[in-house]
């Protein structure tokens, strides 16, 4: 015992710390993954952006709607003149995954695009809009107008009457013959 | 004879003095040197930039979010397709699109469910005394420098190489830090999943090519995505008018998504 150094205490205290960082390291590296970015305030791995990748798409866009529909797509991008040709198909039509699988249809996606709360949730006359926007009245201003839309308003698919959703400009009613809707294109005349 | 003790060690004590500042020098210039040519320096990253250090990818885009405000007509589709295409649960949104409506009483600003279902017409007394109102689309701002990303004690939210703010699920413990963190209200934890939730941009739509789900769907093109190092870019060109904005910048966070036609009620 008598030559034990004076720091003795210290070195052992020394060794303990060495263990323990050697311990620490080893750990530390069997932990951390093998795509580890260890960046300035931003650590992360790289992995999980591979995995992320694989997230199904629901939504697919309107090339995926050409591939069955291409006749109706090509109406509704012909005309130049179409308010509504800037629009994604899947805006009213609702995603493409609900509507097909594997090409072929699983459910029905016209319904949920011919309500009126539909047109009505763009177009109904709002505050909040912008004012170059296509907005309708309840009261509309045109008196056949208004007293057509008063039988009908808000239930049905009134607006689909006379105008046709993939080309609504009101001069191209779809329904010319029809006494009500011909009426209402004379006085907006 | 005692020696006064003031006077005791006069050279000494002269010494100790050149000897104090000697050191004072040699400890404030090397420790100057470091800071503005040190490590840490060197990592520092400027405002705007994306990523970049040791095994980061390069980056091949650059990706932005533009919100015009002038073209937001509130219909809500955006919050439903984000439901949809994220499968986000009940009660919890990845975007929501607030109402404004500002008139001499102060401003009002509402959001029901989110604009899952658009707004409703606003009554007519209130109507009359509004003096301007308009829709905001809020979502996850994409920060350069999120404070989410820093908070966060695990590494599983982080900045990726092109921009996206994204949360790891494997490494995330759902200890709500960032959801704290984040100064737009932008973040939530998943009632299902029990981790960190956020808009992704995304991401997986980003990759295969698409265009995220909200902006897909958007029907007056209020949400524009796209490659700031692209030029012919819509995003790129609103750069050419000095004519947006971001949400808080007081704070530093740096976002990326960027509006147009923003009122001051808003920032």
């Amino acid at each position: 015992m008598k030559n034990l150094s004076p720091h003795t205490h210290l070195y052992r205290l020394g060794a303990l710390l060495a263990a323990f960082f050697v311990v620490f390291l080893v750990v530390k590296s069997w932990a951390t993954p093998a795509s580890w970015i260890d960046d300035v305030d931003n650590w992360y791995r790289l992995d999980s952006l591979e995995e992320m990748k694989l997230k199904p798409l629901v939504f697919g866009g309107n090339e995926s709607c050409k591939e069955c529909h291409g006749k109706t797509y090509g109406q509704f991008t012909g005309n130049t003149g179409n308010e509504h040709k800037g629009l994604s198909c899947e805006s009213c039509h609702g995603p493409v995954t609900r509507h097909a699988k594997g090409g072929k249809k699983i459910a029905d996606a016209i319904r949920e695009s011919k309500s009126t709360w539909q047109c009505q949730n763009c177009h109904l006359e709002m505050i909040n809009k912008p004012k170059d926007f296509p907005q309708f009245k309840r009261q509309a201003k045109i008196k056949e107008h208004a007293e057509f839309l008063a039988g009908l308003f808000p239930e049905g698919t009134v607006c689909l009457k006379c105008h046709a959703a993939h080309d609504p400009t009101p001069d191209k009613c779809v329904k010319k013959e029809d006494p009500e809707c011909s009426s209402v294109a004379k006085a907006k005349k | 004879m005692n020696k006064h003790p003031m006077t005791d060690g006069q050279e000494e004590k002269t010494g100790t003095r050149r000897e104090f500042l000697r050191n004072v020098l040699a400890g404030t210039i090397p420790a100057t040197v470091l800071m503005v040519y040190g490590p840490g320096v060197l990592a520092h990253r400027e405002p705007s930039e994306l990523p970049r250090g040791e095994g980061i990818p390069k980056a091949e885009h650059y990706w932005i979010y533009v919100i015009n405000i002038n073209n937001c007509i509130g219909c809500g589709n955006c919050v439903r397709a984000c439901k949809a295409e994220n499968e986000v649960p009940d009660k919890t949104f990845r975007t929501w699109v607030e109402r404004y409506i500002i008139s001499g009483e102060g401003v009002h600003v509402e959001s029901p469910r989110g604009a899952l279902e658009g707004f409703r017409e606003i009554n007519a007394g209130v109507r009359q005394r509004a003096v301007k109102s308009y829709t905001v689309p809020k979502m996850c701002n994409h920060c350069h420098h999120p404070p989410c990303v820093k908070v966060c004690p695990v590494g599983a939210t982080f900045k990726s190489p092109e921009g996206f703010v994204l949360v790891d699920w494997e490494y995330c413990i759902g200890c709500a830090f960032c959801v704290q963190a984040c100064p737009y209200g932008a973040r939530f934890i998943n009632p299902k999943e029990h981790k960190a939730d956020k808009c992704t941009w995304c991401y997986h739509r980003v990759k295969a090519g698409k265009l995220p789900a909200c902006v897909t769907v958007c029907p007056n093109k209020a949400r524009l995505f796209g490659d700031r190092w692209d030029a012919e870019a819509e995003v790129t060109k609103v750069f050419l008018e000095d004519n947006w904005l971001v949400l808080k910048p007081h704070l530093t966070t740096d976002p990326t998504c960027y509006y147009v036609g923003l009122g001051r009620e808003v920032i």
